[in-house]
This record gives C-alpha cells, sequence and structure tokens, in this order.
C-alpha cells in the first residue's frame, strides 16, 4: 500500500478543481480542544469563542458534549440559543441517552461517534465489528428521528481494514446520515495514503465526508488537504491546533494554506486570526509560540541581513502574504546576522542617519553586543551603542587633530 | 524510484546551529553549539551544517573549535556563492561547504539586481574557487520552488558537472503542498543524476510533511532542525523526520531515538523558546491522557491510542484527572497508591473531581485527588448509610 510507483500519475489523480464554495469548516475547539489534557474552559469563554467563531465565519461549531451534564450541557444550550449564522452540533456516542441530552440543549447536528478499527473493537470495546454497525445504525436511526442533521465519526479509521470501512460508511450511508468523519484518530497518516483511502470511501459509497485529522508526525494540515483534494468537503478543525497530544489541524493553517498553496479562497475575515488565537490561547493557559505557523508573535521580524534586504525590495522575496492579513505587525531586529543594509534601516526608524561605513562598523559592534548578551539587541541598547560609537569615532577624530 | 526501500539510505543534515540560530533573537553560546554539535552526534546525525563564516570573527573562532571535537558526523560551514567568503572557510580548515545561491526569477531581480546569466557565472566562479581549495559541498538552490524548472534543471546540470555532491531544493517561502513537493522531487530526481535533499518551511504546518512527500519522490536526504528551530515558523523537525521516516515510512536510518527528548530540551533553553507541551513527538502532553474514551483505553492497551512507547523519545506517560475524565481512570489512578475503589466509590470520586476541576478550570494534582478521596471517606464515616441510600 505504501509503495512509491503508485504515486507516479499522482499528478493525474491529484487535479481535482476544489470549488471554495464547497468546503466547510467544523471548527472544534470547544470539544476536542477542551477534551486535551490540562485545558478547561469556562461557560462565558466557551460563549465567547462561539461568538468569534461565528464572527469569523466557521459553518459550524462543534459545542461539547451534552451526555457530560451539568456546566458543559448549560453552554451547549447556550450556545445552540445565541441565534448564530452556524450550525452548532453536539459531540455524542451512538446512544439513546447522549442524543436526548443534545435534543435537551437544542442543537441543529450531532456528531454519533463510534471506533471502526479491529484494535479499539476489541480491545477498546470489547465488542463485535457487527455490534459496531447495529451500534452506529440504531443511534443514526434515532438522531434522525428527531430531524438532526448527522454525522457519523469513523474513530481510528486509518487502522481500519479498508472493506469494514466500507461498510462501515455504506450502513451510514443507508441509515440516512449527512456525512462520514474520516478520524485519524493517531495522526498516523500522510498525505498520500490518506488521498487513497479518502478518494476510495468517496468513489465506492459515495457519502459526503469530513477530515479529522491529528499532528502526531506533523502531518494535520497535509493530511486535511489531502483529504479535501481526495473530495472531502469538510475539516473539523480547532483554533491553534489545541487537541489531545500533539493537536488537531489548525484552523488559520489551514484557511490561509488553502488561499496561499491551493488558490482555495474561502473568505474568511483572516484580520481576526491573531485576536481569535491569542483568545483561545489564554484561555486554554497555552502560550501562544512565538514561531506559531500563520499568528506567531515573530513571524514578522527579521534579523538576517539577507531576508530584511530582500524585503525592503520587495516583500514578496520572502512573505506570501502580508503581516496586516493576519493581524501581526512587522518589525526588524538587529542582532548576530544583521548586516549594513539591515543596520541603516533599522537606525533610520530610530531617527538616525548612518553612512555604509558606519553601519558596517556599528553591525560588528552589535554583532559581539548580540553574542555577549546571547539575545537581539532592545531599541534603546541599539541608540545607546549607535551614541557610544558616534562618540568614540568623534573623540578619536578631535584625538588626531590635537596630535596634529 | 526503481530502488526498493530496503536499498535506501536517507541522508539528515541537522542545521540548527546554522538556520536554527538565524531564527531573529536566537544566539547560541559557543559552549552551547558545541554542546549541541556532540549531542546531535552522539545520537547519529551523519551531517551537521556548523555556521556561517561570513559573520565574524566570534563565528570562525567558535566554526575553528568545532572542527577540533574529533565528531564522526561530517561538519559543513554556510557560504554565499561568494570567493572570499569560500576562501575564509577553507582557511579555517573546513572540509565541506554549502554554497547557497537564489535561482527564482523574483530573487534575481530584487535581491541581487541582476539576470540568470550572472547567477550561472557567479556560482561557476564559487565552484572553482571551492574545488580549488580541495572542498567538498552542496550546491543550495535558495527559492527552488518559486525557480523556474528549466532554469533550475540547468543549474544542476552544471553544479553536477563542476562536482557538487549533492544540490539542495529550498521551499523558502513554503510555497509547496506534500503533492507539489513529490511531483516537483520526483520530475527534477528522474531529470538529473545529482542527489537531492530538500529544505522546507513551515510556514502553512506543512514542513515535515512536503519532506516526507520528498523522500517519496526520491530525495536522498533532508535538512532539518532540533524542534524546528528556524526562522520566521521554521524548519522541518529533526524528531518529527526520523520518527515519520521510522513509522510512516518504514524507513530505519539508525538515529538513536531516546535522547530526542534531552535534546530538544537543551536546545529550547539555548535558544530561549519553551518547548510547546503539545509538540509533535517531544512535547510533555503527547503522552498525558485526560478524557475517559483516551485513558480508559489506554489503561486497557496503550496501543489503543499511541503508535509507540513514551519511552522511545525519553518522554513518560502520564493519566490526567480532570473534566473529561472517566471512572476508569480513577480506579486506576488509585490503584497505583495501593487504594481498591469499588465502582460506587470511583463515581461519586470522578463527580467530585471533576467539579473541582470545572472550577479550577484546570486538571487535579494527585495530592488535591487524594484530598478529595479523604473529603469522601470522612463523608462517608458521618453518613455510614450513604452507600445503601444511592441507587
Amino acid at each position: 500500500m505504501r509503495e512509491l510507483d503508485l504515486f507516479t500519475d499522482f499528478s493525474k489523480k491529484a487535479g481535482v478543481e476544489i470549488d471554495p464554495m464547497d468546503i466547510k469548516i467544523d471548527d472544534t475547539t470547544l470539544r476536542d480542544g477542551e477534551q486535551t489534557a490540562g485545558v478547561v474552559f469556562a461557560n462565558d469563554e466557551k460563549i465567547h469563542i462561539a461568538k468569534m467563531l461565528d464572527k469569523v465565519g466557521v459553518h459550524q461549531i462543534e459545542s461539547g458534549i451534552p451526555a457530560m451534564g451539568g456546566d458543559e450541557k448549560d453552554a451547549i444550550k447556550k450556545i445552540a440559543g445565541l441565534g448564530l449564522n452556524c450550525s452548532v452540533l453536539a459531540w455524542n456516542r451512538p446512544v439513546k441517552s447522549d442524543i436526548e441530552a443534545s435534543v435537551e440543549c437544542g442543537v441543529d447536528a450531532v456528531a454519533l461517534s463510534i471506533s471502526s478499527s479491529d484494535i479499539h473493537i476489541e480491545h477498546k470495546l470489547r465488542k463485535s465489528r457487527e455490534w459496531v454497525l447495529e451500534t452506529m445504525k440504531s443511534g443514526v436511526d434515532f438522531a434522525k428521528s428527531h430531524n438532526l442533521y448527522v454525522s457519523v465519526n469513523a474513530e481510528d479509521a486509518s487502522r481500519s481494514d479498508m472493506e469494514f470501512l466500507l461498510q462501515f460508511a455504506r450502513t451510514a450511508r443507508d441509515a440516512g446520515a449527512d456525512r462520514l468523519r474520516y478520524c485519524d484518530t493517531l495522526g498516523i497518516l500522510d498525505p498520500f495514503e490518506t488521498f487513497m483511502r479518502v478518494k476510495n470511501i468517496i468513489d465506492i459509497i459515495g457519502i459526503e465526508m469530513e477530515m479529522h485529522t491529528h499532528n502526531d508526525f506533523g502531518m494535520a494540515i497535509a493530511n486535511a488537504i489531502a483529504g479535501i483534494k481526495a473530495g472531502a468537503i469538510y475539516v473539523n478543525t480547532t483554533i491553534n491546533g489545541l487537541g489531545e497530544r500533539a493537536g488537531n489541524a489548525a484552523f488559520e493553517e489551514l484557511v490561509m494554506a488553502l488561499k496561499y498553496i491551493e488558490g482555495v479562497d474561502m473568505g474568511f475575515n483572516t484580520t481576526l486570526f491573531r485576536n481569535l488565537s491569542e483568545y483561545v490561547a489564554r484561555a486554554s493557559n497555552r502560550v501562544l509560540p512565538t514561531w506559531k505557523p500563520i499568528v506567531g508573535g515573530n513571524l514578522f521580524v527579521y534579523e538576517s541581513e539577507n531576508k530584511i534586504s530582500g524585503i525592503m525590495a520587495d516583500p514578496l522575496t520572502y512573505e506570501l502574504f502580508r503581516e496586516t492579513d493576519v493581524g501581526l505587525k512587522r518589525e526588524y531586529v538587529l542582532g548576530k546576522y544583521s548586516g549594513i543594509n539591515s543596520t541603516i534601516h533599522k537606525l533610520e526608524t530610530l531617527g538616525y542617519k548612518i553612512s555604509r561605513e558606519e553601519a558596517n562598523e556599528l553591525a560588528n559592534i552589535i554583532r559581539s553586543k548580540t553574542v555577549a548578551s546571547k539575545r537581539a539587541l532592545f531599541d534603546s541598547e541599539i541608540i545607546d551603542t549607535y551614541k557610544e560609537f558616534k562618540g568614540s569615532s568623534k573623540k578619536e577624530k578631535a584625538g588626531t587633530g590635537r596630535k596634529k | 524510484m526503481t530502488k526498493s526501500k530496503k536499498d535506501r539510505v536517507i541522508n539528515i543534515i541537522d542545521t540548527t546551529l546554522r538556520n536554527g540560530e538565524q531564527t531573529a533573537g536566537v544566539v547560541f553560546s559557543k559552549h552551547e553549539k558545541i554542546r549541541i554539535a556532540k549531542m546531535l552526534d552522539e545520537i547519529g546525525i551523519p551531517e551537521i551544517e556548523i555556521g556561517t563564516p561570513v559573520l565574524g570573527d566570534v563565528e570562525k573562532d567558535i566554526i575553528r573549535d568545532m572542527l577540533k571535537l574529533g565528531l564522526k558526523a561530517k561538519l559543513y560551514a554556510y557560504c554565499n556563492a561568494d570567493a572570499g567568503e569560500i576562501e575564509a572557510a577553507a582557511d579555517l580548515g573546513v572540509k565541506n561547504i554549502v554554497i547557497n545561491i537564489s535561482t527564482s526569477d523574483i530573487h534575481i531581480k530584487e535581491i541581487y539586481k541582476q539576470n540568470r546569466t550572472w547567477v550561472v557565472n557567479i556560482l561557476r566562479e564559487a565552484m572553482r574557487t571551492a574545488r580549488q581549495k580541495d572542498l567538498s559541498f552542496i550546491v543550495s538552490a535558495e527559492d527552488a520552488t518559486r525557480t523556474d524548472l528549466e532554469f533550475l534543471l540547468k543549474v544542476i546540470t552544471l553544479a553536477k558537472k563542476k562536482g557538487a555532491g549533492r544540490f539542495r531544493i529550498c521551499d523558502t517561502v513554503s510555497k509547496f503542498d506534500p503533492f507539489r513537493t513529490f511531483m516537483n522531487i520526483n520530475t527534477i530526481s528522474s531529470s538529473v543524476s545529482l542527489p537531492l535533499e530538500v529544505y522546507n518551511h513551515n510556514d502553512f504546518g506543512m514542513a515535515t510533511a512536503n519532506g516526507m512527500a520528498a523522500i517519496r519522490g526520491g530525495a536522498a536526504g533532508l535538512v532539518v532542525s532540533v524542534g524546528g528551530l528556524g526562522d520566521g515558523t521554521g524548519n522541518a523537525a529533526m524528531e518529527e523526520i526520523v520518527m515519520a521516516l521510522r513509522y510512516l515510512e518504514n524507513l530505519e536510518i539508525g538515529i538513536e531515538t531516546s535522547k530526542f527528548r534531552e535534546i530538544a530540551e537543551y536546545v529550547a533553553k539555548a535558544s530561549a523558546r519553551a518547548i510547546p507541551i503539545w509538540k509533535a513527538i517531544v512535547g510533555t502532553n503527547v503522552f498525558a491522557h485526560e478524557s475517559g474514551i483516551h485513558a480508559d483505553g489506554v489503561i486497557k492497551n496503550p496501543k489503543n491510542y499511541e503508535v509507540f512507547n513514551p519511552a522511545e523519545v525519553g518522554l513518560t506517560r502520564q493519566l490526567v484527572v480532570g473534566k473529561h475524565s472517566g471512572s476508569h481512570t480513577i480506579l486506576h489512578k488509585f490503584k497505583e497508591y495501593d487504594i481498591e475503589l469499588t465502582d460506587k466509590e470511583a463515581n461519586d470520586i470522578l463527580a467530585m473531581a471533576r467539579a473541582m476541576s470545572v472550577d479550577l478550570k484546570r486538571p487535579l494534582f494527585d495530592k488535591e485527588l487524594m484530598y478529595v478521596y479523604k473529603e469522601y471517606e470522612s463523608k462517608k464515616k458521618d453518613k455510614p448509610d450513604l452507600d445503601e441510600s444511592g441507587e
């Protein structure tokens, strides 16, 4: 299955045109995001995040697990009652009581999750394949009798026997499920295998599909995109990729990758991305890494001479989108990798005009100061360094003058 | 592509000390650079980029000392396609270099303010200097993924003819997804015989996926850094690539992985960047399980939710008690403390622990869980009929 020659004619297979209007985001920050070990949102935070997601333009919000009861159920009820533009979905096991709890919350959609891999069926559920199909089918029947939109989630789909997965998908389709969620629960697929498995299901069963990917091997975004290329139309994302273990496909990364790499602009208000990411980072008590793709605070901060020279000539030399597109700021810092151009430019922004010769000498001084302090210099340190440098070169000149 | 998997040798060249340090705000001390190089060497990384001589005396001094360490790994200095820079590297005693040059029209026009002919000439000149100095070299094409393919092939052919050992394709602006990476590398590697290595950035979260796609496309190696440390969003993370090769591609390259967490921690401290707890492969949360479903699954059999054993990368498994915990986690946790709970007790304690977790907005420490247990026990003593009066 993993043989290389399978992909020699890949270009033909992967050349599907994607209509941006067809692709939909189902964000699960409030469910799989909160399920992360150590993360708990307050109900007010959940409501605020739901409102922000709606404002930014997601199509569906996976709001939580009503069967947990208590605060969780209250939050879902409140979110469902907010009158949002997007659909509000709740996560269920395919059992009557879970679905009833969802109905009580007033959501319009449910996800019915059950494992489809033998390893989960044997070791976790301790049941049979037949039991899985029956349980799933009766869950769909019951949910449909309440007029809910139904997503059937094939948990651990990636380790499921393909024949059984097809049978699972067929059963879901015939029971009237609206879509099948493909869960790469352990994050073990690569984009090529994802493409083949998802395409197989779509070609043979013809059910609408959703991608739920994990980042254990750093492939969450690539696998989600592979699923879309294969014909999946929903992606289950979380803000910042918040999720169990290494997390899920990050909403902001997926949207920007679709826009700038695949040419699929879904029309999201991307300028809100940084705000949204900061809010979720704080609510989940996790610092947003400065190097986080799309929204990290350091992404438009430059130190290296090569890059700064290029960007000053034309930002497109090193950037595919602008800092303002995602609500970030541009900054140039001076450090070990600085050179003449970056030093001249930086000093200019600080209000000092210097020559190329001066910049060369100053860059040398700044480099050794950086190495000594093991970090880039603050603006005030740069100004002090410049003033010292000016003072000493004046003194030198004055000194030589006196000698004459 | 015709080679079977078992014959394939995948090269890894680590650039933590070069492009990793080039990250805005990151500076390693000499001591740290040497320590990192030794650690990489110890776990079996075959090639290491150690620095950029053109940065001046401080960097040159570090490079000189690193060359004396007697490491098994092949050590490279990084140079622009400039005769002076290459001579300076050779003077330090460097035996291997990377010669970098931009090949995309936008870089040639905006950065060099030149044309393609100038690029070819300056590269030819640089390679001549390298040969004269008896250096083995890799030619690196910056912004290769936005370079006209015909021109790129011309440059690669020239590099091959003039003695380059490998050719580096840089996806400088993260322009490609894995499918385009695969097609691009597959096309190039079937047109030229020079081994390729691929350098990825993580701007859209696809550095590792693109690296793996390049391997599928026929690349001979990848450029990586510890924790993905690098300019902007960083590069393909060494630990992710090694584990993805092992578990997704069944390609074993003989790296000692049990030191991954330790190395990641060292580089994190030296670069003043904390490792996110959710960092793939080496984050401490990767083997932490809270939700009832997952924890239950892991207790029954770790394979339910884990692909490899945490010890394989130097981590440990944790079961966390919080809002999403189930009664199996409680039973299991208390068993660790030699306390056997009944199902009813576990359920009651779970309800109290969940409420406490929501109130605190975090999971409970083990000690807090014991307080919950003591509180529950004392309540039971006050009302000895509590057990029976329930259901």
